[in-house]
Order: structure tokens, then sequence, then C-alpha cells
């Protein structure tokens, strides 16, 4: 198996460590400190739920910022840098250079995350002194978190091979914000009575990322269990979509004249 | 990278991503199908509102106010559609929607129309709630004096819902002033002060209701309706019909048979979804239990003697 993927991955995670890409981890620590300071001031009986609720809601903002504005720039930087040039002239498949650099962007965000979520499990400590069973529910929000950042990595990714950074981020936000209300797109086609609606409706609410079914903050907050089997087909859901947004950006980025 | 294994290598990667893609996107809808299964059950009974001030949420919505209604809007026909009839529905959001939506559009006239008729929808079709639907179209009518159909609305929450028929009848009068208002909210507020409590005139109520409403739930509740009171009309009618038949052989009839061998009755015996009713203990003739049709509880064969 090729090595070059990992190659370009390893070099991308360099690259974003260089660039103080993790510096956001200072904000988030700040806004975690000051919530579990003011949580216990003001909101009585609610402080756990607060600061999973806050602590899981920054971390998948957080992320999807860096996701966005990280993966739009990751091949168009390249190109403009002309450093894409010199790394192609070497025998290097242009389909390893972006799944490499695809993997690059996700292990960052992997550290990131983690990282987040540490201090996330501190100042949830500071406030309620003790972890609980239940607590187990916020490291599957944090896992349904990087899966979502998987999938926005791959579409930032993807047009970026095609489109400037600007019209890059204005895309693969669009359709984050289509895919988180995904379930109203649904209902449109089950409460319709014209069949050309509902067939459109129904297209795009299965050809859309489903965002949506990634959010399980308000289960994690209030300590319900998320079945086994919904972690299992979420996993499969993002490598499905993933790999198919790659394929995609390899066939369009294959066919770019670089000259 | 020569030119000449570029070019294979990116007919390779399209050919890779035309088979590849649509067979993923199938495995992905068929995935999805899964998970709205497991995301079903558990959204089950999970259904809160967590911000319920609609102006709160008009001042946190830096201008785009009409969006958000129209969102909102959505909402309420989503929440309303996927719980109407399904056994042990509840309705707790329904308020609290309609109030935002309206709150966020005051001039979202469809909201209220909408409100007036399924907000006052006793269970297990509404939450039952008269009171709120009377609020909401006030609020309406406050924030647009010049729709005269929210009169009507008045009107029908008075009249069907809250039984105040004089109350029923000042609205329709109000409403009827406005110089776009029909001729027949004149007719309406006369006929609502004087029978208010008839069939009939619940029917005609329900007429107008169903010819005046653009929304296809609206609609579809309307006609559900005007079916319902032909159905009693027609109990009614076969009930005097018995009790002439007591008159005529000093007894109740058992079957309608016996009512049309008397010639008392003609023509199909039937409700308009096309049962044919049935005769109950002491002549009272029912609907046949296969009828899809439900009677309002004050329109029942319990209510005809």
């Amino acid at each position: 198996m090729s090595m070059i993927p990992g190659v370009v991955a390893i070099n991308t995670f360099r690259e974003a460590v260089r660039d103080r890409v993790l510096y956001n981890l200072i904000f988030f620590a700040l806004m975690m400190i000051g919530a579990a300071i003011l949580v216990g001031q003001i909101s009585i009986g609610i402080e756990r739920m607060v600061i999973v609720n806050l602590g899981l809601s920054a971390i998948s903002a957080i992320g999807i910022i860096m996701a966005i504005f990280i993966g739009v720039g990751l091949v168009y930087k390249e190109m403009e840098k002309r450093t894409l040039y010199s790394l192609l002239s070497k025998p290097i498949r242009r389909w390893e250079f972006l799944v490499g650099k695809f993997g690059g962007l996700l292990l960052t965000l992997v550290v990131n995350t983690s990282l987040m979520t540490l201090g996330l499990g501190a100042a949830l400590y500071f406030v309620s002194g003790k972890f609980e069973r239940t607590d187990a529910t916020i490291l599957v929000a944090v896992y349904f978190i990087l899966l979502e950042l998987a999938l926005v990595t791959a579409l930032a990714l993807f047009f970026s091979c095609f489109t400037s950074p600007m019209l890059s981020t204005l895309y693969t936000l669009g359709i984050y914000v289509a895919g988180v209300f995904a379930p109203g797109i649904q209902g449109v086609s089950q409460f319709t009575q014209n069949w050309a609606l509902r067939a459109i409706t129904r297209f795009i609410y299965y050809v859309l990322p489903n965002f949506h079914d990634f959010g399980v903050i308000a289960a994690a907050a209030h300590g319900d269990r998320v079945p086994l089997a919904l972690i299992w087909h979420n996993t499969l859901y993002a490598a499905l979509y993933v790999a198919l947004i790659l394929a995609g950006a390899s066939a369009v980025f294959s066919g770019r004249n670089l000259k | 990278m020569s030119r000449r294994s570029h070019n294979k290598s990116h007919i390779r990667a399209i050919l890779l991503a035309l088979v590849a893609v649509p067979v993923l996107f199938v495995m992905c809808a068929a995935l999805q199908v899964r998970i709205d299964a497991e995301t079903r059950s558990m959204n089950q009974g999970n259904e809160e509102l967590l911000v319920r001030s609609g102006w709160l949420l008009k001042n946190l919505s830096l201008g785009y106010e009409p969006l958000l209604a129209d969102i909102y809007w959505t909402r309420v026909v989503q929440y309303y559609g996927a719980r109407a009839r399904k056994p042990g529905a509840t309705y707790e959001s329904l308020w609290p929607l309609l109030d935002i939506t309206t709150t966020l559009d005051p001039k979202l006239m469809i909201a209220y129309r909408f409100g007036a008729v399924f907000l006052s929808e006793r269970p297990p079709v509404g939450p039952g709630r008269a009171d709120l639907a009377v609020d909401l179209v006030k609020r309406g009518i406050a924030e647009n004096p010049d729709e005269w159909r929210l009169y009507q609305d008045l009107g029908f929450l008075y009249s069907i819902r809250l039984k105040d028929y004089q109350k029923a009848s000042d609205a329709y009068l109000e409403g009827s002033k406005n110089p776009h208002a029909q001729i027949w909210m004149k007719v309406m507020a006369a006929r609502v002060a004087e029978s208010g409590n008839a069939l009939e005139t619940s029917r005609l109520i329900w007429m107008e209701v169903y010819a005046n409403t653009k929304d296809e739930l609206i609609r579809r509740r309307a006609a559900q309706q005007i079916r319902a009171l032909d159905a009693a009309l027609g109990l009614k009618k076969l009930n005097e019909s018995s009790e002439d038949y007591w008159r005529k052989f000093g007894s109740f009839p058992t079957s309608m048979q016996e009512l049309r061998d008397a010639g008392l009755v003609g023509g199909a015996l039937q409700d308009p979804e096309g049962y044919p009713y049935v005769m109950g203990p002491n002549g009272v003739p029912q609907l046949n239990p296969k009828s899809p049709i439900v009677l309002d509880p004050d329109q029942g064969p319990n209510k005809l003697r």
C-alpha cells in the first residue's frame, strides 16, 4: 500500500500546527473556564447540562469553522504558491495527494477536538465534582462531531479542487446548513400533495449529506443513551459519504490542467 | 508525470467516479432509511421547544423575522401533520409554535386561520384549546383590522366550538361591516343568532370555511366535518321516521327494512361515505360501525332522543 497519502497527511498536519491553527484552543479553554465559574452562579440545578451543551456546541462550531476555512484552501493554496507543481512532478498520484490532504486536516481536527474534549471534561469535573456513567454519551457526541467534521472537510476539499476559496466556503456552508435542515426537507416531502415536489424533495433529502443525524448534543446533556446501531450506521454513512466525495474530487482534480 | 500517463490516470479516475459515486449514493440512501428508523424512535417524546418566546426570537432574528416566521410556519404544519389523528398524540407545542409564528410575522394570515381550526379541535384531532384559538384570532384582528375573514374565524370559534351564539353573531356582524366582506357574513350573523345550535347552521359555517380557505389541511378537515354533519342530518331524519313508526305501530322498528316496508323512508339509506345506516336499540338509527365518519359527541345517536 502506498505511503504517500500518510506522508502528505503528516505534512498537512505540521503545516496547520505551524499556522497556529491550534491557538483556538486558548479561546475554548478561556470560554470553558469562564462558563464553569459563571454557570454555578446563574443556572441552579442545570449546571452540568449547561456545561455539556455549551462545550459540545463550541467543539462543533469551532470544528466546522476550521474544517471549512482550512479545507477550502487545501488545494487552492498549493496551486497559488505553486508548491503543487513540484509535488506532482514527483511520482505522486493526484488522488493520493487529495486523500493525504484530507487525512492531514482530519488529523488536525481530531487533535483539536480531543484537546477540547479534555477541556470539557475538566470543566464538567469542576462543576459536578465527579463523572457519571451517562457521561459516556458525551464521548459519543464528540465522536459524531468528528464524523460531521470529516464530511465537512471532504466537501470543502471537493470544492477547493475547482473553485476559489470564497465560493468553496459558500458552497460548503450552504450544503452544511441544508444538511442540518434535512428533516425539514423530508417533512415537505411527507406533507405535500404535489407529487413532483414530493419526488424532488425526497431526492434532495437522500442526496444531501444528513448532518442532522449527527446531532446528539441534547441526548448527551440529558444523559440519554445513544443506540449502538445508530453509532455504527452513522459511522458507515460518514465513511461512505466521504469516499463518495473524495471519488468525485479525485475525478475533478485529475482532469485539471495545472499548467 | 508524462502527459500520456496523466491522461490515462485521468480517464481511470473519471471511470472510477462514474461507477463509485452512484453506487455510494445508493448505499448512503439505503443507510439513511435505517438511520431514520433509529432516530425516529430516539426522538419520540423529545419534542422540546427550547425558545418559547416570540418576542425574544424576534429580537434575536436580526431583521430576518419574516424568514424565521416562514420557517416556524413550516414547523407548525409539520408538527400538526405528524400528529393528526395518531392515537395518544398530544399537541403541547402547537400553541407556542403558532404564537411564535404570528409574533414574528403578525400579517401571516394563514397562521391565524389554521390556529382557529386546529387549536380548537378536540383530542385526538387537536389540543381542544378554543380559548387560545380565540386569543390568537383576536390578536390577528388587532394586527389586521381589514381582514374580514378573521371575523369569520372568530364567529366560527364562538358558534361551533364554544356554543356562544350571541358572541358568534356579533363577530359575523362586525366582520360584515368591512366593505370587502362577503354578503353571507350578514346572513350568518342572523342565522347564528336565530338557530345557532342547528345542524344546518353548523353545516353552513363549515361550508364557508371550506369555500374560503386555500390551506389543504383546513379544507380536508372542513370536508370531513361537512360529511359528518350530513351523516348527523341523515340520522336525524331517520330518527324522525322511527318516531313516526312508533306513533303508527306502537313499537320502534328493529331494522331499516321495517321502516322501508312501512313506507316511511325511501332511497339509499347510507351515510356520505356510502355505508348503510343501521338500526340501534329502541329504534335509534346509528352509523354503520365500519363507517370512517366520526360524529361530534353532541351530534351522536344519544343526542337524538
